[in-house]
C-alpha cells in the first residue's frame, strides 16, 4: 500500500515537472523578438530554440541542435556590481563583477575570467579583439577558444559587446570547433547584425 | 548478540589499524626492487583502472607538454627520493591554478601548475613530490581501498544486526540498535581517520627522504605556513571567516594543516641537518612558465590571496614580472585607488624592464580608466612596440 501511494506521488511529481523541463520555445525566423527580459531586440534569419533555463537574471540562451552544440547567449543590460551569470558557488568561487567604468577592452577579460572560474578550466584564451559597431554604439568583437574541465572537445566562440547607458549588452556564440562552429557562425552573425535596442 | 560481538571485534580492528602506526618518528626507507608488478586481484584491478586514466590524461589538453620542464621535475624527484626509485615515476604537469599534486598507485604523478607557482625553492617542491612518492611506495591506494571495503562491510553487518533486533524485539533490542548505529558511525569515521593516518605516514617518509637527500628538511613546514596564511588572506578578501587549522573535522582526509606544519617543523629540528634549497635551479626551470602561471592565478578573482602570494614570491626583491602581475591584479579589481596603484606597479616594472610592451598596455589602460590624459601616450608606445598585437586595432580606436 505504502509503495503504491509512493509511486503515484512520484508519477504526479514527474507530470508536474514535465512542463517546467520542456519549457524550451521555438523562435520563428524573420520575426523581431525581445530577448533576455530587456530592450534588446533581435530578428533571426532562421529558426532557433530558446532554452527554458536562463544562465542568469538578464540573459537567455538559444540553440539549434541542443545545449553545448551551438549556443547563442544574450546578456541584456548587466548592471554595475552584477556578475555575467549565476554563480556556481558564491563562497568558494565568486565571479568578477561588471562595472560601468570598465573600458571596452576590459570586457573580453571579464568574460574569459568568468568562464574559466565557472567551468574550472585554465584553458580559455582570447584569440582576437577588434572594434565594431554594436547597437549603434562603439563596441568590441572578440573570438575565444576553450575546453571544459575533463572534456577534450575544443570549443570556439565569438562575442560582441557594448556598454549602453552604463549597462552591458553582449551577444555570444559558442560551439565545438569541429563542424558546428563554422556551420552556424553565419546565423549568429545575422542575429548580431539585426540587433537593436529600444530606448 | 553473538553477531554483534563479531561486528564489534571487526570494528575494533578497523579503528585500531591506523592508531598502531605511531612510535618511531622517522621510518627507515623501504627496500626497493625495480619494476614492481601489482599483486593479487585487488591491486591488479586498481592498476588496470588507473592505467586507463593515465592513457586518457596523457592526451588531455590540460597537460603541459614541455619536455624540459618534465625532465627537470623528474630530476627533482630523483634528487628527493634517490636514483633507482625515481625511475618508475611518470610526471604529468596539469594546467590548474589550485595548489595540489597527486599520485596514482601505478606511479603516475600529477603536478598542478598552482603548486609550481607556490613553491619558493626546489627543496619545498622536493618535499611535496617526496610526500606523493611516499604514497606510491607505501601502496596507500590499495591499502586505503581495502580499509574502505572492510569499514563498509562492518557498516552493512551492523545494519543487519540493527534490523534483526528491530524485527525480533526482545529485552535488549533498543540497546542493540543503538550500539549498531554507533558502530556504523565509528566505521564510517574510520575511513577518514585512516586517510589522515596515511597522509601522516607519507609526511614522515617524505621527511626520511629529505634526511637522506641534499635538501634542507625545514622547507616542508615553511610551505604549510604560507599555505595557511594565503588561505587566511583569501578568506579576509571575501569577507568570510577563516578556516580553523587546529581542528580535525570528521570528514577530513588530511591532518589539520597547523598540526602538519608543527610536526614537520619538530622533525626537521630534531634532524639537525642543513642543506641546499636549490632556489636558483627552480627559478631557472620556471622562468619560461612563470608569466603564464601568474596570469592563471590572477584570473581566479581572489584579490587578497593573490596579493599575499605575490608578496611572498617577491620577498625582499620585487622583480619585473611580479610587479607586472601586481599591476594586472589591481587593474582587474578596478577601484579608482586600485588603478592608481596599478599604474605605479607598471611604471616600476618598466623601470626594470623597459622593453615590456604589455606593461605599457596595462599602464595606458589603467590611466585611461582613471581619465588620465597620459593614457594615449602609454598606449601609443605599446602599439609601437607590438604593432601586430591581437588587440592593436581595438587599442587604436580607444586613443582616437
Amino acid at each position: 500500500m505504502k509503495r503504491t501511494s509512493f509511486s503515484i506521488f512520484a508519477a504526479a511529481l514527474l507530470l508536474h515537472a514535465a512542463p517546467g523541463l520542456a519549457s524550451n520555445t521555438l523562435i520563428p525566423s524573420g520575426v523581431p523578438v525581445a530577448v533576455a527580459k530587456s530592450p534588446l531586440t533581435v530578428t533571426p534569419d532562421r529558426e532557433w530554440n530558446k532554452m527554458g533555463a536562463r544562465p542568469g537574471r538578464n540573459s537567455e540562451t538559444w540553440t539549434i541542435d541542443g545545449d553545448g552544440l551551438n549556443d547563442v547567449t544574450f546578456y541584456g543590460g548587466i548592471e554595475t556590481g552584477r556578475t555575467l551569470f549565476r554563480e556556481v558557488s558564491k563562497k568558494a568561487k565568486p565571479l568578477p563583477h561588471f562595472s560601468a567604468t570598465m573600458l571596452l577592452t576590459d570586457l573580453p577579460t571579464l568574460f574569459a575570467d568568468s568562464y574559466s572560474i565557472a567551468l574550472d578550466t585554465q584553458l580559455m584564451t582570447i584569440d582576437s579583439v577588434e572594434p565594431t559597431a554594436f547597437l549603434g554604439q562603439k563596441g568590441i568583437r572578440f573570438a575565444f577558444t576553450f575546453s571544459r574541465l575533463n572534456e577534450e572537445v575544443r570549443r570556439k566562440g565569438e562575442a560582441v559587446a557594448a556598454i549602453v547607458d552604463g549597462k552591458l549588452y553582449m551577444i555570444t556564440f559558442e560551439a565545438p570547433d569541429v563542424f558546428y562552429f563554422q556551420r552556424d557562425q553565419p546565423a549568429y552573425r545575422a542575429i548580431v547584425t539585426a540587433a537593436t535596442i529600444a530606448r | 548478540m553473538r553477531a554483534l560481538w563479531k561486528v564489534l571485534a571487526a570494528m575494533a580492528i578497523v579503528v585500531a589499524a591506523p592508531l598502531a602506526a605511531k612510535g618511531d618518528p622517522l621510518p627507515t626507507l623501504p627496500p626497493y626492487a625495480g619494476a614492481y608488478q601489482p599483486q593479487g586481484m585487488d591491486e591488479r584491478g586498481l592498476w588496470m583502472m588507473v592505467d586507463e586514466d593515465e592513457r586518457r590524461l596523457r592526451d588531455s589538453k590540460a597537460v603541459v607538454s614541455d619536455p624540459k620542464l618534465q625532465s627537470y621535475l623528474h630530476d627533482v624527484v630523483c634528487r628527493a627520493v634517490g636514483a633507482p626509485r625515481c625511475d618508475s615515476v611518470r610526471i604529468y604537469v596539469v594546467r590548474n591554478a589550485a595548489f595540489n599534486a597527486s599520485m596514482a598507485p601505478n606511479g603516475m604523478l600529477v603536478v598542478q601548475t598552482g603548486l609550481l607557482l607556490r613553491v619558493r625553492n626546489e627543496a619545498e617542491l622536493a618535499a611535496v613530490l617526496g610526500h606523493e612518492f611516499a604514497h606510491f611506495e607505501l601502496r596507500h591506494s590499495l591499502v586505503g581501498f581495502k580499509q574502505k571495503r572492510s569499514a563498509t562491510d562492518v557498516m552493512a553487518w551492523a545494519g543487519v544486526a540493527a534490523a534483526g533486533a528491530y524485527t525480533y524485539g526482545g529485552t535488549g533490542a533498543y540497546n542493540t540498535v543503538r550500539t549498531a548505529q554507533s558502530v556504523q558511525n565509528a566505521a564510517f569515521g574510520s575511513i577518514f581517520a585512516f586517510s589522515r593516518e596515511q597522509e601522516r605516514q607519507a609526511d614522515l617518509l617524505s621527511m626520511a627522504y629529505l634526511k637522506a637527500s641534499s635538501y634542507d628538511p625545514r622547507c616542508f613546514a615553511d610551505l604549510w605556513g604560507r599555505v595557511m596564511d594565503e588561505a587566511d588572506a583569501t578568506a579576509r578578501g571575501r569577507r568570510q571567516r577563516s578556516t580553523r587549522y587546529d581542528r580535525v573535522a570528521f570528514f577530513a582526509t588530511h591532518p589539520a594543516t597547523l598540526e602538519r606544519a608543527t610536526y614537520l617543523r619538530e622533525l626537521a629540528i630534531a634532524m639537525d641537518k642543513s642543506g641546499e634549497d636549490g632556489r636558483a635551479r627552480l627559478d631557472a626551470a620556471m622562468v619560461a612558465w612563470r608569466p603564464q602561471l601568474l596570469a592563471d592565478q590572477i584570473k581566479l578573482n581572489d584579490f587578497e590571496g593573490t596579493d599575499y602570494l605575490l608578496g611572498e614570491l617577491a620577498g625582499a626583491q620585487w622583480t619585473a614580472d611580479l610587479l607586472f602581475a601586481r599591476g594586472e591584479l589591481y587593474r582587474s579589481r578596478g577601484n579608482p585607488r586600485d588603478l592608481v596603484s596599478a599604474a605605479g606597479f607598471y611604471r616600476a616594472a618598466l623601470e626594470q624592464e623597459p622593453s615590456n610592451a604589455d606593461a605599457y598596455r596595462g599602464l595606458g589602460l589603467a590611466q585611461m580608466r582613471s581619465r588620465d590624459p597620459a593614457a594615449a601616450d602609454s598606449l601609443r608606445r605599446y602599439l609601437a612596440m607590438k604593432p601586430n598585437a591581437v588587440d592593436s586595432a581595438m587599442i587604436s580606436t580607444l586613443i582616437q
